[in-house]
């Protein structure tokens, strides 16, 4: 997975002198945190197509707002002031920014470990001699999670089944998936996570069906061992 | 109950059968066999239940829902779909080239696996079976589609068992279904009167579809009482999908533990059902009775017996008669044990939906008809799928009587740890779902610290008089104040027309405030005219389950009528309900969800309803707070203050902060 899969491409956009006030009623306007700042650039192609690029100057957060808020003088008539001022004296340059092509996981990383919330996803083009940056998404942690979720298949009816993987083998997902196929049972999502020693022990199934016995019933016979809700152990915990 | 009154029902309770809906067939190893259908009818003949040919209890299907009907729920394109699979393939040229392009087809709209098949004729029995539940749905809510009937004949109850395929989505089909017949009843019914609808699915899967489809409205709600989704179908369901927009608050969902048993599922249902209706005021239920909850059901983990599933039927009877003056549609739904479970269950819910009593011995030629089929068709498939289900335990017999016999469901290993689950789910659905005062009109049995007895809120004002009145002039006449109201006051004053936030009808608001009266630890605060008409209230109760374990604090809630706004009312009679010797020994704290309020009938924004909230809880000393409480979470406008008395223990004081920062891992998983 790459980031143009998940990426954000509906891009609410404020350039470096709009004022606070009109940031904030975007913000509040999509239910946005981030604002990317962009100065346009229209371009003629070769056949004579106009188009409009989004040269990416910097991000603006509710954060950056709510200092610029906090640090406004306190007297009355002042107060409304520094809503007037300009989003380039606030914003940050955001140095740090990924490409479309950037794994997922990579972006991941980055968001984390550098404690960020949104990324601008850019294009690198040679424009009048100079290497520009040109704005075509965003990644957010939202967009991460939904990728995650979607990836566990919550976007379709089904039921879940985690598979048990023998040390170093994986033969029984192989044979899981081959049996479900044959069983005209759907496979809405597969999912199967190392651990800390890298090994892989679980996989969980996202199956699009309501009626999973007869699966089952195959998989025992296969010796495939599942997990499918709490078997009832006789300590009296439910599994979980 | 008197007789008049039983035989008067027993007449207007009408069961829709229609042959042609047996048609709704994916062949003879599929799960959903309508042979269960001809044991049930077989059944309700043989025990004298029901007779078809009795004008007075047989309603006739009016018409198979029309195109315009089913695309009130689902898409043009899928209805076509369905159509065209529904036709046997010509013969012809392409033959091959055209059944790859149904393949495509199939797959494309959900009927590409084995739990759906496409099958011919489906277009048609499933287009009657929506019919039925329009017409069922109209009959009681008196409709035209619903046959012609005198004002005294018009049917308070009708069944149709063929009903209930709440899986189906708008445009694919699922999990058996084909058209949502209950949500495209609703939707017609929607459309054509002003009604507001209640939907309950006691079936064992989540109702996703017609949960989706009224996701938004909040003229629908939805409750759907289901095993959890985390292995079983369809995989939602869970407590935090609450419906969205203006629908926020009317989708609920109470997710059980698997192996859930009778005494859990009747307590579940018990402390929910009765409050989620007085709250939502709904013109006409709608129910579906899946019962594959039974412990014998090849598909899900729960383990119930008819005594849990009756248990339903009677509920959702007595909630009709009290809510919906009896308009009540009950629908069939999922049921995999064909032959040993659901004609049972089905025919006790038309015993029940006809005032009629259950004989206690299944007649015997019936057991030898249907036993003969069981072992002949799925005893096998049924005791081999129970112990993959693992619910081997229960015995494997053709039952003889109409009830379960307690002795043949022992109590399973785990029942504590799956109550004590259930109940948490329970708690949570109360608080984020149920409105604070109807809460504590029905107040749930709490464990509390020893020590908070002697915190006893009667005792409040120890030195002053229980009960305080003042006098107080406003612009629009005089009004009286009185706190620590008994229930023989609030018996002898009526609601005024506009109070109704919490209940939405001024006559259950008043019956909300007479049990919250009756209630020993809550205390209610009224403003009222001389006439006697109660304008606003204020009630402080202990704080719910949310928040257990910590002493003396208390929720406050205040309303005041529409028609008395703007003169200073409510910020009067907060300052006189907490006017409390004992304070500052005490937590108070509010909480304003927007999904409560009326800021249209104010002219005002969400966030200007949230500044007049804070501003007039801040005349009292209370500030805001944030809170990873669930419910002020999930709206950036919706917001908790509270007020912590200055002699609060400091202990007390911290545990109430930390619990409003507490993580958001709600149900103990």
């Amino acid at each position: 997975m790459i980031v143009r899969d998940i990426m954000t491409t509906r891009l609410i956009a404020v350039e470096p002198d709009d004022t606070l006030a009109h940031a904030i009623t975007l913000l509040r306007q999509y239910h946005l945190h981030h604002l990317p700042v962009t100065r346009k650039l229209h371009r003629k192609s070769p056949e004579g197509v106009l188009t409009t690029l989004l040269l990416c100057e910097g991000m603006v957060s509710t954060q950056d707002i709510d200092i610029a808020a906090a640090a406004a003088p306190g007297r009355k008539n002042e107060q409304a002031l520094w809503q007037e001022r300009r989003i380039v004296e606030v914003m940050h340059h955001a140095s740090l920014r990924v490409t479309p092509t950037t794994s997922v996981s990579a972006a991941a990383q980055i968001l984390v470990e550098r404690g960020l919330n949104c990324l601008p996803v850019v294009e690198y083009e040679l424009i009048e001699g100079e290497t520009q940056a040109v704005l075509v998404g965003l990644i957010t942690r939202s967009d991460l999670l939904q990728a995650l979720s979607r990836a566990m298949g919550s976007s379709e009816p089904g039921m879940q089944l985690d598979v048990l993987l023998p040390p170093g083998d994986i033969r029984s997902l192989a044979n899981t998936l081959l049996l479900a196929r044959e069983m005209h049972v759907q496979v809405h999502s597969v999912l199967a996570t190392p651990d800390e020693q890298g090994n892989l022990k679980v996989a969980s199934l996202r199956l699009g069906t309501i009626n999973p016995s007869p699966l089952l019933v195959r998989l025992r016979k296969e010796g495939i061992q599942y997990s499918y809700g709490g078997s009832l152990k006789e300590d009296g915990t439910p599994q979980r | 109950m008197t007789d008049t009154h039983s035989v008067q029902s027993h007449h207007r309770a009408r069961l829709l059968f229609d042959a042609g809906a047996l048609h709704y067939d994916f062949g003879p190893t599929h799960p959903l066999n309508p042979n269960r259908i001809r044991a049930l009818m077989d059944l309700l003949q043989c025990s004298n239940l029901w007779n078809p040919d009795d004008p007075h209890t047989a309603l006739a299907l009016t018409a198979a829902a029309t195109e315009e009907q089913l695309t009130l729920i689902h898409s043009p394109a899928y209805v076509a779909a369905v159509r065209e699979l529904s036709q046997p393939l010509a013969e012809g040229v392409n033959m091959l080239a055209r059944q790859q392009q149904r393949s495509e087809l199939a797959s494309r709209y959900g009927f590409g696996d084995s739990d759906t098949p496409p099958a011919i004729g489906m277009h048609e029995a499933s287009a009657r079976i929506a019919g039925g539940t329009i017409t069922a749905l109209s009959a009681v809510m008196g409709l035209p589609e619903g046959g012609t009937f005198s004002e005294e004949e018009r049917p308070l109850h009708v069944f149709h068992p063929h009903g209930g395929l709440h899986h189906a989505w708008a445009e694919h089909a699922s999990g058996f279904c084909i058209y949502n017949d209950a949500a495209v009843a609703i939707a017609y019914v929607l459309q054509a009167s002003e009604a507001k609808i209640l939907y309950i699915d006691f079936d064992a899967h989540h109702g996703d579809g017609v949960q989706r489809a009224f996701y938004d409205d909040p003229r629908v709600m939805t409750i759907s009482i289901h095993e959890t989704g985390r292995y079983l179908f369809p995989g939602s369901g869970d407590v935090l999908e609450m419906g969205n927009g203006s629908g926020r608050g009317y989708s609920v969902n109470v997710p059980l533990e698997p192996y859930t048993e009778d005494d859990g599922y009747i307590e579940v249902m018990e402390s929910l059902l009765p409050q989620l209706i007085t709250a939502f005021a709904p013109h006409v239920i709608i129910s579906n009775h899946g019962c594959d909850t039974h412990s014998w059901d090849p598909l899900t983990h729960l383990s119930l017996t008819t005594r849990g599933i009756n248990a339903q039927s009677k509920l959702t009877h007595q909630l009709a008669h009290t809510y919906c003056q009896g308009r009540w549609v009950a629908l069939g739904g999922g049921g995999y044990a064909l032959y040993r479970v659901v004609p049972r269950a089905w025919g006790a819910l038309w015993a029940e939906l006809s005032e009629q009593k259950v004989p206690e011995r299944l007649p015997e030629d019936w057991v030898e008809r249907w036993r003969k089929v069981w072992l002949n068709e799925a005893s096998d498939q049924d005791e081999i799928a129970q112990e993959v289900m693992g619910k081997s335990y229960s015995l494997s017999e053709f039952p003889t009587t109409f009830n379960d016999p307690a002795e043949q469901f022992p109590p399973l290993p785990c029942r504590w740890d799956i109550n004590y689950i259930n109940r948490q789910t329970t708690g949570l659905v109360r608080h984020l779902l149920i409105p604070s005062s109807i809460r504590q009109a029905f107040p749930f049995s709490r464990q509390r610290s020893p020590f908070s007895d002697l915190f006893d809120l009667l005792h409040l004002n120890r030195s002053s008089t229980p009960s305080r009145t003042r006098v107080l002039d406003t612009k629009q006449g005089q009004i009286l104040l009185r706190d620590f109201c008994p229930p023989s006051l609030i018996e002898r004053l009526r609601a005024e027309a506009k109070l109704n936030a919490f209940a939405r009808l001024p006559e259950r608001e008043h019956k909300l405030m007479l049990d919250i009266a009756h209630s020993q630890d809550c205390s209610l605060t009224v403003a009222h005219t001389p006439a006697g008409e109660i304008i606003g209230q204020v009630t402080i109760a202990p704080a719910d389950e949310w928040w257990e374990g910590i002493d003396n604090l208390y929720e406050v809630a205040i309303e005041v009528s529409a028609n008395w706004r703007g003169l200073g009312i409510a910020r009067e009679l907060l300052a006189f309900a907490l006017t409390l010797d004992a304070k500052e020994d005490m937590i108070f704290f509010a909480i304003g969800l927007n999904w409560h309020w009326d800021a249209e009938n104010l002219g005002i924004s969400m966030c200007k309803y949230r500044e007049l909230i804070k501003h007039l809880f801040g005349t009292q000393g209370f500030r805001e707070y944030s809170t990873t409480e669930p419910n002020v979470s999930m709206e950036p406008t919706n917001v908790l203050v509270a007020r912590v008395g200055n002699r609060v223990d400091k202990h007390i004081a911290d545990q109430f902060l930390n619990r409003l920062m507490r993580s958001t891992a709600l149900t103990g998983m």
